[in-house]
């Protein structure tokens, strides 16, 4: 029996093995694939076609043939959306948590896992029928653009970020909020001077996903607002390019191994973005958690 | 005798189960005070009733008056215009476990005086060398003030709660079972710090030691089971043998 036991632990530790190494090797062999296909592809040209690269960074000429309007107009699109839902997303957490009552927060859970389940094209189709209702009320002139695509991927991120943040702050210790409040700090000064700056970790962790959902989602943003060739974002109303939409039109479409290898560059340029922007929001954690627990070293988790 | 809190008829309910029923007393200044009682007595109850801390847990219900009397006048603790920040400024508080806030040794105190009284920079590093200094801790801390507070020892991290609580100049405070959690040596050193503090603030505590409430209470009130409180005397409560017989059957 005994050792029956230890066969059956010995194969349960072996498929545990098994399975986390899954998602490295499933990682790797992807972003080596893709680094493969890219790399005829890479570099100068693939951002900025045939224009110097100077000129089209400080926008002196426009850039035709290469990704770099479609890079310009993900990151206004990451940066939009992140302005609606991190603010919004963050705020509904620490209701949720902190001040609603059983029978609401069980309401509003039930509604934000629904918004969680709504898949991103009926998200656009939703942006694009609120366009129509514009169009047909008071805003005549209302179109399609980048504004309205960044609100659709703000609704897509909100259940990320709302989840994260009511999660993380009702596994927080109780005696961090009865500290607080013995101290007679107020609610509001406990939420904020203690609590929210807790659970910075955890609250980043889904501003980490929020921005991968609006960094990667095509089908909402296929409904609203890009194109295949706008050139550099000009206005919040206007068409935009963007490269989840620039990467599916290409293998979609594409006419030459050429045009092929830039939708794998462009790919991996997506990678690196989000790659670069995880980086970013978690040296931004630290630096944020030092500067409020007043540490040397954030020693505290 | 001058009287610190006066309790009258409080009742305090969880979820609808009693844990006090109509319990009155009447605990004079200085101190220290202590509470003895059976585990579920509801000691820590009551202790929590005077500042309020037990609306802080759901489905609490408290019923009774509780007047608190501070520097700047009587405090109807229960009254419906009475803010119960400001009263839990005048009645600090000290935890059975140390819960220090995930800060450095610095911030522990100067957030809360930053956040309560808007006090910073130099006044506040003052303020904070005062009450580290009061709770014998300035000369372990005074050369990593910026290292984590939960990096300190169990003694050193109860010292740096009630050096917190202190900062905040209270009137009264209360200790609930401030040793239970320290070994012997960080013991001691919490009940001579208690012994000192005396003089300048009303004690409260709450504790399971009968040697350590006959070494340190100037007054003592037992807790029964249903709410019943009863004084014991000095000559009682010093008395190791009178003490047992009183309590014998309770403890």
């Amino acid at each position: 029996m005994v050792k029956r036991g230890q066969g059956a632990e010995s194969a349960l530790i072996g498929f545990s093995w098994l399975a986390a190494l899954f998602v490295p090797t499933v990682l790797c062999a992807m972003v080596g694939f893709l680094v493969v296909r890219a790399w005829p592809s890479w570099g100068a040209p693939l951002f900025f076609g045939d224009t110097p690269a100077l000129a089209a960074l400080t926008g002196r000429a426009p850039v035709f043939d290469g990704i770099w309007p479609a890079c310009v107009g993900t990151l206004s699109l990451i940066g939009l959306a992140s302005l609606i839902a991190i603010p919004l997303g963050v705020a509904t957490g620490v209701f949720l948590a902190e001040y609603a009552g059983r029978r609401t927060r069980m309401a509003f859970s039930l509604a934000v896992d629904l918004l969680a389940g709504v898949p991103s094209i009926v998200v656009g189709l939703f942006g694009f029928a609120l366009i129509l209702l514009l169009r047909r009320t008071f805003a005549p002139d209302a179109n399609t653009g980048l504004l309205l695509s960044a609100l659709c991927l703000a609704v897509l991120a909100l259940p990320y970020l709302i989840n994260a943040t009511r999660l993380t702050l009702e596994t927080l210790p109780a005696g961090l909020r009865l500290a607080g409040f013995g101290l007679g700090l107020t609610r509001w000064q406990v939420v904020s001077r203690l609590l929210l700056p807790a659970s910075l970790r955890g609250v980043s962790g889904g501003v980490v996903l929020a921005v991968a959902r609006a960094a990667e989602d095509t089908a909402a943003i296929l409904l609203t607002g890009v194109v295949a060739n706008a050139g550099m974002p000009g206005s919040l109303t206007g068409k935009y390019e963007a490269l989840p939409f620039h990467i599916y039109y290409l293998a979609a479409e594409y006419q030459t191994p050429a045009e092929l290898a830039q939708a794998f560059g462009s790919a991996l340029v997506l990678l690196c973005l989000t790659g670069t922007l995880f980086v970013v929001a978690r040296v931004f954690q630290r630096r944020l958690h030092r500067t409020w627990s007043g540490m040397e070293v954030a020693a505290w988790r | 005798m001058a009287v610190a809190i006066r309790i009258e008829r409080l009742s305090v309910d969880f979820s609808g189960k009693a844990v006090l029923r109509d319990a009155s007393l009447e605990i004079p200044k200085g101190g220290p005070t202590f509470l003895l009682g059976r585990s579920g007595s509801g000691k820590t109850t009551l202790l929590r009733a005077i500042n309020r801390l037990n609306e802080c847990f759901p489905a609490c219900r408290t019923s009774g008056r509780v007047v608190v009397n501070t520097a700047d006048g009587a405090m109807e603790a229960y009254a419906p215009d009475t803010a119960v920040e400001v009263l839990r400024r005048r009645v600090g508080m000290v935890f059975q476990t140390p819960n220090v806030l995930p800060l450095s040794i610095a911030r522990n105190i100067c957030m809360p005086l930053e956040a309560t009284q808007g006090m910073r920079g130099a006044e506040a590093e003052a303020r904070m060398e005062e009450a580290l200094r009061e709770a014998q801790l300035w000369s372990e801390v005074r050369d990593r003030l910026r290292d984590p507070a939960v990096a300190l020892s169990g003694g050193q991290q109860q010292r740096l709660c009630l050096a917190r609580a202190l900062a905040l100049r209270p009137d009264i405070l209360l200790l609930d079972e401030p040793t239970a959690s320290l070994d012997f040596k960080a013991a001691q050193m919490v009940e001579e710090l208690l012994g000192e503090l005396r003089s300048r603030y009303t004690l409260i505590v709450v504790s399971h030691g009968l040697s350590q409430a006959r070494r340190l209470a100037e007054y003592l009130f037992v807790l029964h089971d249903g709410g019943r409180v009863e004084e014991l005397g000095k000559d009682v409560f010093r008395d190791k043998d009178a003490l047992l017989t009183v309590l014998g059957d309770l403890l």
